[in-house]
């Protein structure tokens, strides 16, 4: 046969911003052979893409996968919704290079992220690495699906400094034995450094990045440049001038060491309007500079959840209910059990019982929560109920001992007129999805089938084309991943088959599918119809298959 | 209300990156300019608390150091 695999008769999109032609993609041993009229019956294996777009795999550059790398090559569900390479280690945390004296304080730090169970670290796989190579070796065992790793700044300066990388600055020795320990990881394949001035231990204590001095991430950017690789930052996003701050010292790591530099996250709210203009226009002005600095916008709404297990600002103009709320368990179960405090608290919501306020929040599942209720609002439950939906909120709660979860979809960054402008700029990168982390608080999958559904199809706001280009061409270009992100002959054939009619994103779900049967929460894809990895088929008709043709990339 | 400090002239709720509600907190300050700080949702409540606060509005007047304190208490 000509080929291994031939994609026969789809819409191809190439991943460069260019305009979609239809044609047939012939791959042969991993790569994309030709682009064109290919004759029949020329390869091995044909799928037929009639109807579909063909493109490059899409690329997720901010995700933490490190953990589930190690017992599922294939980032589930990442893959099948067409991502076919991910970047983990992100915000300065990586499981290498790392001794292993300090695995523990290392996984306090991934579970304070990533909300992994305790047994993902201590019976899922054979923790047998210390240095980057190691850890590669460990993950390229059995990969579905590509992966960039980023090293993280915090195990470096821990590898260095001990327990003293969360007490003090380094040294001009120590800064020295990062800088040769980051080449280390560079050469084994790191794809770039990843830093936080953002994120804490499981004790609530800076990691140890945020130790650094400015003299510190200069020098690792000095090495960087000798690669000319990423660093990757979470600046103090909760300030816009700090982060503007952070934009500025960025750049100038950027232009002195020619490398380049990304920041997230960057989201739209109505509380902070100017957030993300003020943003936008200092990072157009050191772009004008010459400066490589990318904000990462994510493009999924922000959900935000609640029960009444704990006090939440979800209630926080509701006098009564805050004061209720913030009392101890059973001095606040004494208080919603009570009828007249109840009543009370319904009647605090108004003639409409709550149905403005709390009539679209989801019952979550994942808690006590009755597995008839799951994915029902709560306007649905109080009908059936027969109460107001205040009412049966508390109901629902008390009868469940209050660990029911309620969730408050598109809460931020939502109004997708507000958002576009931001993403549809040729300078900002789409990503920040954060796949892998807060699993057990939200689903962090699906972006890139809301990025079509949400953004291409509902509102028309980007073309077909340019959407696909933000995820695939435009990001292989950002990170310097020369092989992907765009169909075109000699390149890795990365290639996703979908729908454009239908893709999307599914429902948020749990799943126990953690190691130790730990919860997480997940979206499935619609509209995906074959992912190929490496030339190879890694997902197909609604499957993942045996192919374990992902590599480590850079 | 004293003049010589920030003080909290009001704050609004947002949906956090973390999938909790944070608060936005607006200081003015003794010049006149003003700016805004998130406060994510347990610092928030703290601060609420501190303050004697059961509703959002009823921060407004209220010393930036209130703001130190809720998150020091946290």
């Amino acid at each position: 046969m000509a080929y291994d695999v031939v994609v026969r008769n789809g819409l191809v999109v190439d991943g460069t911003g260019a305009p979609s032609f239809r044609a047939d993609v012939g791959v042969k041993d991993g790569r994309i052979a030709e682009i064109g009229a290919i004759a029949p019956g020329a390869g091995a294996r044909e799928v037929d893409a009639a109807g579909r777009v063909v493109a490059p795999g899409f690329i997720d550059p901010h995700t933490h996968f490190d953990v589930q790398l190690l017992w599922d090559g294939a980032a589930r569900p990442a893959l099948e919704h067409g991502v076919t390479c991910v970047v983990p280690g992100n915000c300065s945390l990586s499981l290498a290079p790392l001794k292993a004296a300090d695995r523990q304080r290392v996984v306090g730090m991934f579970q304070q992220i990533e909300e992994m169970p305790p047994e993902a670290f201590t019976t899922a796989f054979d923790w047998s690495w210390e240095d980057f190579a190691g850890y590669r070796r460990a993950i390229e065992k059995a990969l579905s699906i590509n992966v960039a790793p980023l090293v993280g700044h915090s195990v470096i300066r821990l590898w260095v400094m001990g327990a003293a990388a969360q007490e003090r600055a380094a040294t001009a020795d120590e800064i020295a034995a990062m800088q040769d320990l980051l080449r280390q990881c560079l050469e084994a394949g790191a794809v770039g450094l990843s830093t936080s001035f953002v994120d804490i231990d499981e004790n609530g204590r800076p990691v140890p990045s945020r130790f650094a001095q400015f003299e510190e991430l200069d020098a690792l950017s000095a090495t960087l440049g000798e690669f000319g690789r990423m660093l990757q930052c979470v600046p103090e996003f909760y300030d816009t001038d700090i982060t503007i701050a952070r934009i500025d010292q960025l750049s100038e790591l950027s232009l002195k060491h020619g490398i380049p530099t990304t920041f997230s996250p960057v989201f739209d709210s109505r509380a902070t309007p100017n957030n993300v203009p003020r943003i936008m226009a200092r990072v157009e002005e050191q772009f004008a500079r010459g400066a490589r600095v990318w904000p990462q916008m994510q493009t999924r709404p922000i959900d935000v959840s609640f029960s009444l297990l704990r006090p939440s600002l979800f209630f926080a103009r509701l006098p009564r209910w805050v004061r209720v709320l913030r009392q101890p368990v059973e001095a606040r179960l004494a208080s919603l059990n009570d009828p007249e405090t109840k009543a009370k608290m319904v009647a605090d919501l108004g003639a409409d019982g709550g149905e403005r306020m709390m009539g679209k929040l989801v019952v979550r599942g994942g808690d006590a929560a009755p597995a008839d209720l799951i994915g029902k609002t709560l306007g649905e439950i109080a009908a059936a109920r027969g109460q107001a939906p205040a009412l049966a909120l508390i109901d629902l709660s008390l009868e469940n001992g209050l660990d029911v979860a309620f969730l408050a979809a598109s809460t931020g960054h939502e109004d997708t007129d507000r958002v576009t402008p931001t993403p549809a700029n040729p300078l900002v990168h789409i990503g920040a999805s954060d796949g892998g982390a807060h699993i057990s608080s939200f689903s962090t999958y699906g972006d890139t089938g809301y990025l079509f559904s949400e953004f291409v199809r509902k509102g028309g706001h980007l073309s077909l084309e340019q959407a696909v280009a933000k995820i695939t061409g435009e990001t292989a270009d950002i990170w310097g991943l020369k092989d992907r992100g765009r169909l075109k002959a000699g390149l890795a054939a990365d290639i996703v088959v979908f729908d454009p009619d239908t893709i999307d994103r599914e429902a948020e779900l749990p799943a126990f599918d953690m190691p130790g049967d730990g919860m997480r929460y997940v979206r499935g894809a619609r509209g995906i119809d074959t992912v190929l990895v490496n030339g190879q088929v890694a997902y197909a008709g609604g499957a993942y298959t045996e192919a374990r043709s992902g590599v480590v990339c850079v | 209300m004293s003049t010589d400090e920030a003080v909290i002239v009001g704050a609004e709720l947002a949906a956090g990156h973390d999938g909790t509600t944070e608060l936005v907190v607006r200081l003015r300050h003794p010049g006149g300019a003003e700016n805004a700080v998130v406060l994510d949702e347990d610092v928030g409540l703290a601060l609420m608390a501190r303050c004697g606060a059961s509703h959002v509005d009823e921060l407004a007047g209220h010393s930036w150091r209130r703001i130190m304190e809720a998150g020091d208490g946290v």
